[in-house]
């Protein structure tokens, strides 16, 4: 029963996303509202973790398995990679560097400043190293 | 046999088993390249080519699959949430370095593939590619992307995330480890963090929480450019 009470938690925080999916006048994923939403609920201690803490690790720990399908299907797309594989290729290299660097830097600099702001903040700052 | 094939059964188990295989292996060669995920993926493509089992069946097992992914994404608040304490304490660093990196994949994605000429969907398709795949596939699928090269790009970003990491972090000069943490989880989401929490700790946290909160900025940036 607790495991079929964590599915109903979860899959009726999913449900109430598709709701304000659809009652939102952008588009903003579902999937990402839910991850909003509960993350509210456990914020605001209306869940507990202990309430769905199974059925997550489940879903956390088997990420990767539950895309198998979606990554099959790039069977019916062989064409359209046939042409563009090359530059398809350069382009995710090219920008998971860039990314990494720029993303590394500007947490650098902001710690610094962090730092020369709030000199009493050193201490924690330093000993978490 | 062709009902037989056209079962949901036949869908899961074939990927239940393939992943199964792909976990193994990568157990026992312990490299990024060897994802399990790929592994999986070149098995069940092959499967079907060599017995010509038409993709539609496959999918009706698929469906199923497909239909964990959005509670999967939702679940990332309880990673997220589980972190609350480096979250309190260093919430400006990561959301700067969430941000500009999120804007930094976009932008770069986006100059590279006018570069490269390639067209809109293929574009729209590779935009989202560094957050994690059920964000990725929700930003690309609306705005008219192909969604298994989202997959794709998102899987291979990781993989070089998770290859490069050490280097990129030696080359940069990264000593700090919230800096390379967060630097990890912007650039190549969870295949990236599998590898961050190899190096360390707080390496590994920073990634995690970078993963859900660049997939909320990114989403947020393309409701604006899609």
């Amino acid at each position: 029963m607790k495991i079929i009470r964590q599915i109903g938690i979860i899959f009726t925080v999913c449900w109430l996303s598709l709701v304000i999916e659809k009652l939102l006048p952008f588009t903003f994923p579902a999937s990402v509202i839910g991850m909003i939403l509960l993350f509210l609920c456990l914020f605001t201690g209306v869940l507990k973790i202990e309430h769905i803490q199974e059925k997550a690790d489940f879903l956390l720990g088997n990420m990767a398995f539950f895309f198998v399908p979606a990554g099959v299907s790039i069977m019916n797309y062989f064409d359209v990679l046939k042409h563009s594989i090359v530059q398809l290729v350069f382009v995710c290299i090219i920008s998971t560097i860039i990314t990494f660097a720029v993303t590394a830097w500007s947490v650098k600099l902001t710690l610094r400043l962090m730092k020369s702001r709030k000199p009493e903040n050193l201490q924690s700052g330093g000993g978490e190293k | 046999m062709r009902e037989l094939c056209s079962s949901p059964y036949f869908g899961i188990a074939l990927s239940v088993l393939a992943f199964g295989i792909g976990v193994k292996l990568n157990e026992k060669l312990k490299t990024p390249v060897c994802n399990p995920l790929v592994i999986a993926i070149v098995l069940i493509v092959g499967v079907l080519l060599i017995f010509k089992i038409p993709y539609e069946d496959y999918n009706a097992g698929g469906k199923i699959i497909n239909m964990f992914l959005a509670p999967a994404t939702a679940c990332l608040a309880v990673a997220i949430y589980t972190k609350i304490q480096i979250l309190k304490q260093y919430w400006l660093p990561i959301l700067v370095g969430c941000t500009a990196g999120s804007l930094a994949s976009m932008g770069s994605v986006y100059g590279l593939c006018r570069l490269f000429g390639l067209d809109k969907s293929l574009t729209v398709s590779l935009l989202p590619k560094s957050v994690t795949t059920p964000i990725a596939v929700s930003i690309s699928e609306p705005a008219g992307g192909v969604v298994p090269i989202t997959v794709a790009a998102v899987i291979g970003t990781g993989i070089l995330g998770g290859i490069f990491a050490p280097l990129l972090i030696k080359l940069f000069k990264v000593s700090d480890p919230v800096a390379a943490g967060l630097a990890i989880g912007a650039s190549s989401h969870a295949v990236g963090t599998s590898k961050a929490i190899e190096i360390g700790e707080v390496e590994g946290a920073m990634s995690g929480l970078a993963i859900g909160i660049c997939g909320i900025v990114t989403v947020i940036v393309s409701i604006f450019l899609v």
